[in-house]
């Protein structure tokens, strides 16, 4: 049953967000480069088109003259504005993506999970789960933290081109184990949620239109909903009415009867008692806003909803869980289930499952074979042949048992235990 | 990880530089100064008075021209980023589940904060234990803080080669490790002679006069292993050494072994697990078995079984041996796992099964036939035993 190869698939499965979301961040990168050559050339073209068209333009050098300028002017600002995109933006996603894919590559040649190359790699890999789960549970600093005291181990135990720069700062370590923009960017706009206020979130939504369309996420539609049951509470009849036809009409073919309905909310004041105008005033529902913008924010990132560590966690904890974790008489200080916090947790997760016999001597905690027998006492309590070697040779060929030493025997009265 | 890094290789030479030649198109920047020369060129005409209408056609031309250029080239980096992600795709073809919500109600949000506080604490990350700490609802108890801490102090000087202190604790709970029992204490002495054995400028003398002084008490349990340390200093110096059969007592593996034997000690004296459980749970967790629990399930759902989430996994995940930490009977008759209710009986040859199959194999009058082996006995005599 011991695991002597390294599962690289297995592992690989939780790294799949690690290496996609600085893929993603490029693409943005290049779309918006494309925005912007679109919008330049674009201009630049008609003005060349507009001059060609002209009769005469040696008449009037002093405006061909200036409409060039224009054009010089248009390209040159493009010119700029793609080598700082690319300077700013571009060179680092792509540095990014490379230590990422050459650190996950760095366990792919190892043999065996026993090696230190695996337990340093496994360290790291730790460190940029609980700075994830702090960054998603709004403890920053912790983040911060982990990323300061031991980001730098992460570029000195690779190969990697860029060890040879200046030392480099927390926050640069911090970019290339952990997305933390990304987590900036939630907090800030779960932030203004929390102010009641949508502006941020569906700026956020019409940067990602058309991935949000594409998804069938209706997150701007409750966002905008919302927004008008503001209005609506403040009163403001006659502008919740505009608002619905700016903005809730156009998705009258999804939602057409939550748009109904916010018509006849105005009829209700937000002190009513009717049922679903007394839901739609709750204020639970920014909340749920909160909920559905993260929902949304992940999926778009391809980050997983739950944070990395918990699934490893949940993962790991059904692997060890037994019935003999919650029992007093066969509770183990070294298994992580016995502990009293993670028990707690492993409530949670199903109970491991196991086809052959395995036996643990409680008092050494090692497995006990044909070279160290499992020994019974009369009373019925097994332990292995070791630990009552030791204790005959201590005692003179007295034995007690371990976890309640007023039971006593000669060491001459233990059983062997055979397990087939 | 070569697919992915060759296809990122690709677009980096697509892109980095702005002179960048790579590529089939020239690059943007080529294109874009090109543009610029002509239309500076055309307006340097025009005040000079030799412009026509002809220049600006041809200048309408070649801003077409190099549009075509910069989209071509655009084209081509869009393509090299695709396959890239194709490569990715490849390489990383699973995407993780989503479950819902885990360790969400306050109790469990609380377990999990003091599991990562400790674990911080664990580790010796004490100012991140810090900083978690006042960012959390949590309190941590301070004389655990106090004894990570001695833990790390004593560990920092054990890497730095100094086993004094960790001797001094040795000593100070001299009978724990007697019980327990351990060689911490043998193996911490030899550590300290091979250091002075084997160091640059080495005092033979001094490092024997050591052995002398602290070998004798080990000779009953370690008699073998004391030979082979007095014998050793026949082979120095140690270019010498290195070739001998002695070699291996000069491999610094002896140095991670004995920091993580000390550690063992110190946490098993204070009641603590031998290894940070957080780190063994994830470990576990990320190197395979989510993976299985998956795949168990996708089988499951594929064969229409019913597998309640809450009871147990529906496969085995491999464990390695020192993550075995209880003991499991699984009944060699019925297959089934022992419990109270049905619990692991030895008969009187030593061969043991569940009580259920006892009864099973028994006939009238009490007697049993050992499945396993040719003796016969009395359902009467058969022992409850607890693993």
């Amino acid at each position: 049953m011991s695991q002597d190869r390294l599962n690289v698939d297995g592992i690989m499965l939780f790294e799949q967000p690690f290496a996609r979301v600085p893929y993603e961040n490029y693409r943005k990168v290049f779309r918006s480069s494309q925005k912007n050559i679109e919008k330049e050339l674009g201009a630049v073209q008609n003005a060349a088109k507009d001059l060609a068209n002209k009769e005469r333009p040696e008449d009037d050098v002093e405006a061909t003259a200036k409409a060039l300028d224009g054009m010089i002017a248009r390209v040159e600002g493009l010119k700029r504005k793609l080598s700082d995109m690319q300077e700013s933006a571009g060179k680092p996603t792509l540095d990014v993506m490379r230590e990422r894919l050459q650190h996950l590559g760095a366990i792919e040649i190892l043999e065996s999970p026993n090696v230190p190359e695996f337990t340093r790699w496994a360290d790291v890999r730790l460190d940029r789960w609980l700075v994830d789960w702090s960054l998603r549970n709004g403890k920053e600093k912790t983040a911060r933290m982990i990323a300061a005291e031991k980001g730098i181990e992460v570029r000195s135990h690779h190969a990697c081109v860029h060890c040879m720069a200046s030392r480099p700062l927390a926050r640069d370590i911090i970019k290339k184990i952990v997305d933390i923009d990304l987590f900036s960017d939630i907090r800030r706009i779960e932030d203004a949620l929390n102010r009641k206020s949508c502006t941020e979130a569906l700026a956020w939504c019409s940067e990602n239109k058309a991935a949000l369309r594409k998804l069938k996420n209706t997150l701007e539609f409750d966002l905008r909903l919302q927004e008008y049951i503001e209005l609506a509470r403040a009163g403001k009849t006659v502008e919740a009415m505009a608002y619905s036809k700016k903005h809730l009409l156009p998705w009258q073919e999804t939602h057409f009867y939550q748009i109904v309905q916010a018509a006849a909310l105005l009829c209700y004041r937000p002190s009513t008692s009717c049922g679903p105008y007394k839901r739609l005033y709750d204020p639970s529902r920014w909340t749920m806003l909160i909920q559905s913008f993260r929902l949304a924010i992940y999926h778009l990132s391809t980050l997983p909803t739950e944070p990395l560590l918990h699934l490893a966690m949940y993962a790991g904890l059904a692997s060890l869980k037994l019935p003999a974790c919650y029992n007093h008489e066969t509770r183990n200080v070294d298994c992580p289930v016995c502990n009293s916090d993670l028990g707690v947790l492993a409530k949670e997760v199903p109970f491991s499952h196991h086809v052959n016999s395995t036996i643990v001597c409680r008092s050494t905690g090692k497995i006990m074979d044909a070279d160290n027998m499992p020994m019974a006492m009369p009373n019925g309590q097994v332990y292995s042949k070791e630990v009552f070697d030791h204790m005959a040779a201590k005692n003179g060929g007295w034995v007690f048992d371990p976890r309640n030493p007023a039971d006593r025997c000669r060491y001459t009265e233990l059983r062997k235990v055979f397990i087939s | 990880m070569e697919g992915p890094l060759k296809e990122l290789t690709k677009l980096e030479k697509l892109t980095f530089g702005t002179t960048s030649t790579k590529g089939k198109s020239p690059s943007i920047d080529q294109s874009l100064d090109a543009l610029l020369d002509s239309l500076r060129n055309a307006k340097e005409r025009f005040q000079a008075g030799m412009g026509s209408q002809g220049i600006l056609e041809s200048l309408a031309k070649t801003v077409e021209e190099k549009k075509k250029e910069v989209d071509d080239r655009q084209k081509e980096v869009y393509n090299a980023l695709a396959k890239f992600g194709k490569a990715l795709d490849k390489k990383f073809a699973n995407s993780l589940p989503s479950y819902d919500p885990l360790f969400a109600s306050p109790e469990a949000k609380g377990a999990l904060e003091r599991t990562i506080a400790v674990h911080f604490l664990r580790t010796g990350q004490f100012d991140t234990a810090q900083t978690f700490i006042s960012e959390s609802d949590i309190d941590v108890d301070p004389e655990m803080r106090a004894q990570f801490m001695t833990l790390h102090r004593i560990m920092l000087s054990l890497r730095n080669g100094n086993v004094i202190p960790a001797l001094q604790w040795a000593h100070y709970n001299d009978d724990f490790l007697e019980d327990r029992p351990s060689s911490l204490k043998f193996h911490l002495h030899r550590f300290e002679y091979l250091r002075q054995l084997l160091s640059p400028h080495a005092d033979i003398a001094a490092a024997i006069n050591y052995a002398r002084t602290n070998f004798p008490d080990f000779y009953p349990h370690h008699g073998a292993e004391i030979g082979r340390l007095m014998n050793c200093v026949t082979y120095l110096p140690l270019s010498r050494f290195m070739k001998s059969p002695y070699a291996d007592l000069a491999n610094p593996s002896i140095h991670s072994e004995l920091e993580r034997m000390f550690a063992t000690e110190y946490c098993a004296s204070l009641g603590m697990s031998r290894q940070a459980p957080l780190r063994v749970i994830s470990d576990i967790g990320g190197g395979g078995a989510l993976a299985r629990i998956e795949k168990g399930r996708k089988v499951m759902r594929e064969r229409k079984s019913e597998w309640s989430q809450a009871n147990e996994l529906p496969i085995e995940i491999p464990l390695p041996q020192e993550n075995r930490y209880h003991s499991v009977f699984a009944c060699p008759v019925s297959k089934e796992q022992s419990t109270e209710a049905n619990p692991p009986m030895m008969m009187t040859c030593g061969h043991v099964i569940t009580k259920e199959s006892l009864q099973k194999l028994s006939k009238p009058g009490g007697r049993v036939k050992c499945p396993y082996c040719p003796m016969e006995s009395n359902i009467q005599t058969a022992l409850r035993v607890y693993f």
